[in-house]
């Protein structure tokens, strides 16, 4: 785990791997990877039976479409963390979740650690060296665009939850959100 | 709106839906223009690439076992689904302070635990005979269920212990013995009786029925038990089956 390039590599290998049927490079990726993607599912979800059961499906996905992974156009991690991204949001879009979501906020499948304040989370990108670079733009942003587009990102939440959460009107967050995101992209297109 | 056209709203489309916060009907219908429109597969993909290393800074959580046992369980057969070095070694990971998985993975690992051919058990004392134990927990460690058997009986003996309650008409508690070797598969030991008599009749002798499996597993099935052969409700409670010499 110490060089990220190397683990990159090993990743790529085993989902090739993957991608040719072999179960016990499944084992390895699962053993490999699944602490990180269970953390992202549950700093979303908040709830662990909600998380393991979308870790679940992404995992049957992630073999099920491994031939489809091209290591030349994603990092297998960033592959990965998007197929989890997307089914959790998906999952959030069910009916009635919502209300529970809001009533369920001090409940006892809540990770209090996991909680939208948690700190440090710029620390702890700028240590991996592959994210240093989005560490870097993150920090150039305005206070509350960047954390308009961190709470978005790790928590998963909407325009109006944001809104909610940092008790601004809506069309402020969402100009936070755009601008942030456009000013990121300009950022990371000069140190890339 | 013609989205293809206009690839400043594509761009601003994609980075909100890499980001998470396009949701809803555009979401969806945003996705299914990435999977129709390769122009905006890239812009989704870069976005995703420029965001991706942000999940650096989660912090990892390790699932619970029964995630993996899930998902072998929702493998196709032809996949060989059940690596089982894999779903050892993650146990032995599971929750420190989880002293029944800490047990396990200690068990496990102890070279005089090691499966031994079973024309070696030999008992200490010729009043003692030598049988198999099995101790399951649940995900909080806690232990709920003891199987004993003879080795040279077909009787698995049950003793629950405040078991979770199931609805006995539409619901059973299905039994399991996880294999060692690489591309095995659970196999049904038996449903678990309600009522007074828990002993479950296995097809062997315990010899034969127990020696290849290091470990049993309890999943909730519809009345019945599993009709693919695999588990197929969550598994809730699992553990080591030893042999006493």
């Amino acid at each position: 785990m110490a060089d990220p390039a190397a683990q990159n590599e090993a990743l790529k290998q085993l989902l090739a791997a993957c991608a040719r049927r072999d179960s016990a490079a499944f084992g390895r990726l699962y053993e490999a990877t699944s602490p990180k993607l269970f953390g992202v599912a549950m700093r979303i979800l908040r709830r662990e039976d909600w998380a393991e059961e979308v870790l679940q499906d992404c995992y049957v996905n992630i073999w099920n479409h491994a031939s489809k992974y091209s290591a030349a156009l994603s990092a297998p991690m960033t592959w990965m963390t998007s197929i989890v991204r997307n089914r959790c949001l998906d999952w959030l879009r069910r009916p009635n979740l919502e209300v529970v979501i809001e009533s369920d906020e001090d409940g006892g499948n809540l990770i209090d650690a996991q909680a939208s304040e948690d700190p440090g989370p710029l620390d702890n990108l700028s240590r991996a060296s592959e994210a240093r670079a989005l560490a870097d733009c993150l920090a150039r942003l305005e206070a509350k665009q960047r954390q308009a587009v961190m709470l978005a990102f790790f928590d998963g939440l909407s325009h109006s939850e944001l809104a909610a959460h940092l008790r601004e009107p809506l069309g402020t967050v969402k100009t936070w959100v755009r601008r942030g995101l456009m000013q990121l992209k300009g950022c990371l297109g000069t140190t890339a | 709106m013609n989205y293809v056209r206009n690839p400043e709203l594509i761009e601003r489309l994609a980075a909100e839906y890499a980001l998470g916060t396009l949701r809803g009907p555009a979401r969806l219908r945003f996705a299914r223009l990435a999977r129709e429109n390769a122009a905006t597969a890239r812009a989704v993909r870069a976005w995703e690439n420029r965001l991706g290393p942000m999940s650096f800074a989660v912090r990892e959580i390790r699932p619970h076992r029964r995630v993996w046992t899930a998902i072998q369980a929702r493998l196709p057969a032809a996949g060989g689904a059940w690596d089982s070095l894999a779903f050892w070694r993650n146990l032995g990971l599971v929750a420190s302070g989880c002293a029944a998985a800490l047990l396990v993975a200690f068990v496990l690992r102890d070279p005089r635990f090691a499966p031994v051919p079973v024309e070696k058990i030999a008992a200490p004392s010729a009043q003692m005979q030598p049988a198999y134990v099995a101790v399951l927990s649940d995900k909080a460690g806690k232990v709920v269920l003891l199987a004993y058997a003879d080795r040279h009986s077909d009787e698995l003996w049950l003793k629950p212990n405040e078991m979770q309650s199931i609805d006995s008409a539409k619901q059973v508690f299905e039994l399991w013995g996880l294999p060692t070797q690489p591309g095995g598969a659970p196999k049904s030991l038996g449903l678990i009786p309600t009522g007074d008599k828990r002993t479950i009749k296995l097809a062997a002798a315990a010899d034969q029925a127990l020696s290849d499996f290091p470990a049993l597993a309890v999943s909730l099935e519809p009345a019945g038990g599993s009709k693919t052969g695999l588990p197929t409700g969550p598994v809730l409670y699992s553990g080591p089956c030893l042999k006493f010499w």
